[in-house]
């Protein structure tokens, strides 16, 4: 056969073969086959010089047309076939995405602590600042500056722990609620006063499901110029519905605290099921969740402060964020809360 | 405080029936609703009868054969019990009627004799206990009239919870007061008048101690027939919870439900001598009280003295020696009213906290006495007969009148904000029953039944009450700028860090046990620490000075629940008995931060090692932390007690020391009932949480950089932080340098180790030239040379 119609037939034929190989390996075998030394192109290339000088220009012109054209498919068609193999090679890679092979460490933040920030953040909002006070209180502030006479049982040591510290007169006690926080913070500051004061609070009580002896409290101090009943139940509406859902609806019942006159308690709607479900877990059908204690502070607490009760007035309110995360998390027990098992602590 | 809407209504004229609004005026009056009890009758087809004749059952003896009329003509009935004669009225179920627990009554016939239904007794009915006979009724019911109207079914009992401030809310002329203001509506005392015979009680009382008591009235009713009282007296305290005694002890209690001053009957027979002494217990004297239980009396107890002794509790419960029984015929009746303070320190130290004390601790209105008192002799005389005598005791030591408060409507407006007319303040503070004289100013007169009201606000509060909290606006204050202060946010940022790596939170009791604090090596006097006067439970009683042994029975409770790898922190009060820089009149509390990691820690990977908690560990939580928090921190080798004492660090931040970072002591691993290391670490909070001035930035080099490695040997107790100093304090062109190497061992040498450093150098303006380095490198040397160190292999 002349060499033109030799290289012809491989032109001709190299399309098919290339396009059946279906591995990087077959291409090269299948390359050699049409190029190699041994190949008719091959075969061609070498006997080149043997060739009439009149023929070499055409054959050659051939044998550039042939190892170009079959170079530029048997590239094609390595890149089609180093994409499949590629292909294939990570399909043997898979992992299984279900296995935790790797994990970083998860800590928590206390779900008490989660919920004290998340409510102070949302009176940071409406521009209430932070502050705190000592847990370690004379009795002035924890009660006389509270309107709560000695007489009061809430001062007895039956219910409020005392310490064996300081001037007798002092009876110095570990603060059964943060509103001492009021008089302290209004005995050194002028108003306008907008506070938060979330604390540890302490009652001589026993550890059960439902009481801890040392628990939060988050008390709320506004005092200003103007201040009036309805901007305690748009202040606790606002946080109510920033805390459970913008669909929360809010009512206050009068109450009787002795700081506080008007008082009251403030009922949530229940966030948990849509208002008085019967078996709702979180407020079992009442609809309402008693959520606070509030009021309007008592002229005799603004006056003991150095504050004048006809010109300003103000309105304080004191929660217990256990007892809200009890409810938001459905927690069975105070107990959990101080237990530090990290199988708890982990879930928030 | 129980209250039965049947009961309630004889004393306001209510406009609804409707539970859930009268339950919604209770919660918005302030007297919550815990709890609403709807009685339905248990029974159908029961009605009121007359036995007309008893005869003898021809065939059995122990049942009896009635003719009975129940409204429809005499019917036989056959009755087992034998508590009644002919002429009694009694509960008759008709056949065809249902009794409580599905019990259907039919015709019958017993033993040959036909039997048309039931004579029924309190127990069958489910309205009382009694089983010992049928229910004989007063003779006075009409027959035929249904059964369920005799006890005022079906009715509604709501259980409310009464304020602290509110003594006359305790009765349901307090409660009808509410309501007569809420609704709107008329309120009244259904009338009982007294008639006395003329004569005085022998007995005078004496008050030796005036501050105990306010107020003693006491009346004498000879020629009681002490008995049961009528069905419909027992169930009404059925309803609200009380045990029905006898007539006149149900008086008694009648009286106070419906006025909210208690009573108390004596058995006039009973009081030894002709003179009653009121005045304070001499410590160790006895007292049995109605309840049976022998009480031994303190100093502060206020008793009701006769000749023979104390014989009964003032306000709290009477004695067992006085006590009206089925013998007794002369009653002295006892309306006193007594001191809050000494009631309720009273009935605390006896934990007896019966209605009478509930109501004298909130102070029950003096005035009240002997109204209260009238009112229950003229009941005692329809229920269990007898006379009256006129002379009565009364003696006053506390005279209360009415008082006046002054109200403008500047004060109305200040609290509750427009929207108020004079009108209807007025409105409101009349349907309470004050008397108002006067327009802005009001000048209100406070009747003596109303304590808590002393003051503009108080009133202010009944007016918002009244009108109804519910129907105020919701407004915001406008405040002014708040936000979290540089210290809290940098708090915050604590905690996202420390739980960024794997911490936990943990909240502890801020209590401590001395034997904890021995473990730890703080065998502190106990004195020094700061102590509870009156702890409930010993473990309650000492206020921690550290915070570490909470986080290590943390690891421990975690451990015994199988937690092996658990790393906690926790922030919060510590506390000295030293006194307080900021007011001297207190102890020291400062807020300290700390942590325990035991176990594993840091990214897990299957199949590989993990890092465990050490000292290392402890050492680069707290620089991961300094680093967050941008601190300025100085770590050096320190002891501790209860701290590893090779594998400790001292913290100081601006050079002030702030705490310790390192290892448990392996006694104190022991102790806690650990294994193997614990990471622990505590630290003052405050000064890690001083702003930090703004780091300035620095433009990243875009030179090429350098790397080489130095291998030193170093005497064994040269810090590596040393070494890294000297040699790179001679340029500033090392970008960082890491020992990344450490080792000692016969290699190295006696008293010597080897540390290997990689320096990275960089310029940031310029190619650093060959030369230029090793010039570097030689001061490094030389630099390491002052510190006894040379070059390994040199």
């Amino acid at each position: 056969m002349d060499p033109v119609s030799t290289l012809e037939q491989a032109i001709a034929s190299a399309p098919e073969r290339i396009a059946a190989a279906t591995s990087l390996e077959e291409l090269e075998r299948v390359e050699n086959e049409l190029l190699g030394k041994d190949s008719p192109v091959g075969q061609v290339r070498r006997s080149m010089g043997r060739l009439d000088d009149e023929l070499k220009p055409k054959v050659g012109a051939k044998l550039n047309e042939a190892t170009g054209r079959i170079g530029t498919l048997l590239a094609k068609r390595r890149a089609e076939l180093e994409i499949i193999e590629e292909e294939q090679r990570l399909r043997t890679e898979t992992i299984d995405v279900t296995l935790e092979a790797v994990s970083f460490p998860s800590g928590s933040i206390h779900v008490v602590q989660q919920t004290i920030d998340e409510i102070c953040d949302i009176f940071v909002g409406l521009g209430y600042r932070v502050v705190g006070g000592p847990e370690a209180e004379l009795a002035y502030y924890s009660f006389d500056a509270l309107n709560t006479p000695p007489t009061h049982p809430s001062r007895w040591e039956q219910d409020t722990m005392y310490l064996d510290w300081g001037n007798p007169e002092d009876e110095v006690n570990l603060r059964p609620h943060t509103s001492s926080v009021q008089a302290r913070w209004m005995e050194s500051h002028e108003p306008p006063v907008y506070v938060v004061v979330p604390g540890r609070c302490y009652r001589r009580d026993t550890i059960d499901a439902t009481h801890l002896p040392v628990f939060y409290q988050i008390e709320g101090l506004a005092v200003d110029e103007g201040i009036q009943f309805s901007d305690l139940k748009g202040t606790l509406l606002h946080f109510a519905r920033e805390f459970f859902g913008p669909k929360t609806d809010v009512r206050l019942r009068p109450h009787f605290f002795p700081f506080t006159e008007p008082s009251a308690e403030l009922d949530v709607s229940c966030f948990n099921c849509d208002g008085g479900e019967p078996g709702c877990r979180v407020c079992h059908g009442k609809g309402w969740l008693e959520l606070l204690g509030c009021g309007m502070v008592d002229p005799f607490v603004l006056e003991t402060a150095g504050y004048d009760p006809s010109v300003v007035s103000g309105f304080a309110f004191g929660l217990g964020p256990e007892r809200v995360a009890m409810a938001r998390h459905g927690v069975d027990s105070l107990r959990h809360f101080i237990e530090n098992d990290i199988r708890f602590l982990r879930q928030f | 405080m129980k209250v039965s809407l049947a009961w309630l209504r004889e004393f306001v004229d209510l406009p609804t029936e409707d539970i859930d609004e009268l339950s919604y005026a209770f919660d918005m009056l302030g007297h919550a609703v815990e709890h609403v009890q709807a009685l339905e009758p248990g029974w159908t087809e029961v009605y009121v009868g007359k036995v007309l004749d008893i005869a003898p059952h021809p065939d059995a003896d122990k049942v009896r054969v009635c003719q009975v009329d129940h409204g429809q003509g005499p019917s036989q009935i056959i009755c087992g019990a034998w508590n009644f004669d002919v002429g009694a009225t009694v509960a008759v179920a008709r056949p065809g009627s249902v009794l409580p627990g599905g019990v259907e009554i039919g015709k019958r016939t017993i033993r040959g004799v036909e039997s048309n239904g039931m004579i029924c007794s309190e127990r069958e009915l489910g309205i009382g206990s009694d089983q010992s006979g049928i229910l004989v009724l007063e003779d006075d019911l009409e027959v035929g009239r249904p059964f369920h109207e005799v006890v005022e079914l079906p009715d509604v009992v709501f259980e409310l919870e009464i304020t602290t401030n509110r003594p006359d809310a305790l009765s349901l002329v307090g409660i009808a007061r509410d309501l007569g203001a809420w609704f709107d509506v008329e309120t009244r005392v259904p009338p009982l008048p007294l008639t006395t015979v003329p004569g005085a009680t022998r007995v005078s009382v004496e008050i030796a101690d005036p501050t105990g008591c306010r107020r003693f009235t006491a009346r004498e009713i000879r020629g009681v027939r002490v008995g049961s009282s009528p069905l419909r007296v027992r169930h009404r305290l059925h309803k609200v919870g009380v045990r029905s005694i006898s007539n006149v002890v149900d008086v008694t209690n009648y009286v106070m439900f419906e006025l909210g001053h208690p009573l108390h009957a004596f058995d006039a027979d009973t009081i030894v001598g002709d003179r009653l002494v009121v005045k304070r217990a001499s410590p160790g004297e006895t007292l049995e009280t109605l309840d049976h239980v022998v009480r031994t009396l303190s100093e502060g107890d206020l008793i009701i003295y006769d000749d023979a002794g104390a014989t009964s509790m003032a306000g709290t419960m009477g004695g067992a020696r006085s006590e009206v029984s089925d013998k007794t015929t002369r009653v002295l009746m006892e309306a006193a009213s007594w001191d809050p303070p000494t009631i309720m320190n009273m009935w605390r130290r006896h934990d007896l906290r019966s209605e009478a004390a509930t109501r004298f601790e909130r102070g029950v209105d003096p005035n009240l006495a002997d109204v209260a008192n009238q009112r229950a002799c003229a009941m005692v005389q329809r229920l269990a007969g007898g006379e009256v005598l006129e002379g009565a005791v009364d003696v006053v030591t506390v005279d209360i009148r009415p008082w006046t408060v002054e109200l403008t409507m500047d004060h109305v407006t200040q609290l509750l904000g427009e929207g108020f007319d004079p009108a209807e303040v007025r409105s409101i503070l009349e349907r309470l029953e004050l008397e108002v004289e006067g327009v802005d100013p009001f000048i209100v007169t406070i009747p003596t039944f109303r304590p808590d009201l002393t003051r503009p606000a108080d009133l202010v509060e009944e007016i918002a009450r009244i009108h109804g909290f519910d129907k105020f606006d919701a407004t915001l204050p406008t405040g002014p700028a708040g936000g979290l202060t540089a210290e809290q946010r940098r708090l915050r940022r604590v905690l996202t860090t420390l739980t960024g790596i794997g911490l936990s939170q943990a909240i502890n009791l801020p209590f401590v046990s001395v034997e904890d604090l021995t473990a730890l090596g703080l065998e502190t006097d106990s004195s020094e620490l700061l102590t509870v006067k009156n702890p409930l439970r010993e473990e309650e009683s000492k206020l921690r000075p550290t915070i570490l042994p909470g986080l290590l029975n943390g690891l421990r409770y975690n451990r015994s629940h199988g937690n092996t790898s658990v790393a906690l922190f926790e922030f919060g009060k510590v506390f000295s008995s030293e006194p307080s820089r900021d007011d001297p009149r207190l102890p020291t509390e400062f807020d300290r931060i700390g942590w325990a990691v035991i176990g594993d820690v840091g990214i897990e990977k299957m199949g590989e090692a993990f890092v465990t908690a050490d000292a290392t560990v402890s050492l680069a939580i707290f620089r991961h932390l300094a680093d967050a928090l941008d601190l300025d921190v100085e770590i050096e080798s320190a002891t501790r007690p209860g701290f590893h004492p090779g594998r400790t660090a001292q913290i100081s931040v601006n050079s002030v020391v702030v705490g310790h970072v390192g290892e448990l002591s392996p006694m104190a691993v022991r102790y806690f009932e650990l294994e193997g290391r614990v990471a622990v670490a505590e630290l003052d909070l405050d000064p890690l949480l001083a702003p930090v001035a703004p780091t300035l930035a620095v433009a990243p080099s875009v030179f090429p950089h350098v790397d080489f490695d130095l291998s030193f040997l170093v005497p064994a107790e040269t810090p590596a932080k040393a070494l890294i100093d000297a040699t790179t304090g001679s340029t500033d062109l090392v970008e960082w340098a890491r020992v990344f190497d450490e080792f000692t061992g016969d290699s190295v040498g006696e008293g010597m180790k080897a540390l290997a450093i990689r320096y990275r150098l960089r310029a940031p303006d310029r190619t650093l030239e060959q030369r230029e380095i090793g010039a570097i490198r030689d001061r490094m040397i030389e630099a390491a040379a002052s510190l006894g160190a040379r070059l390994r292999g040199a």
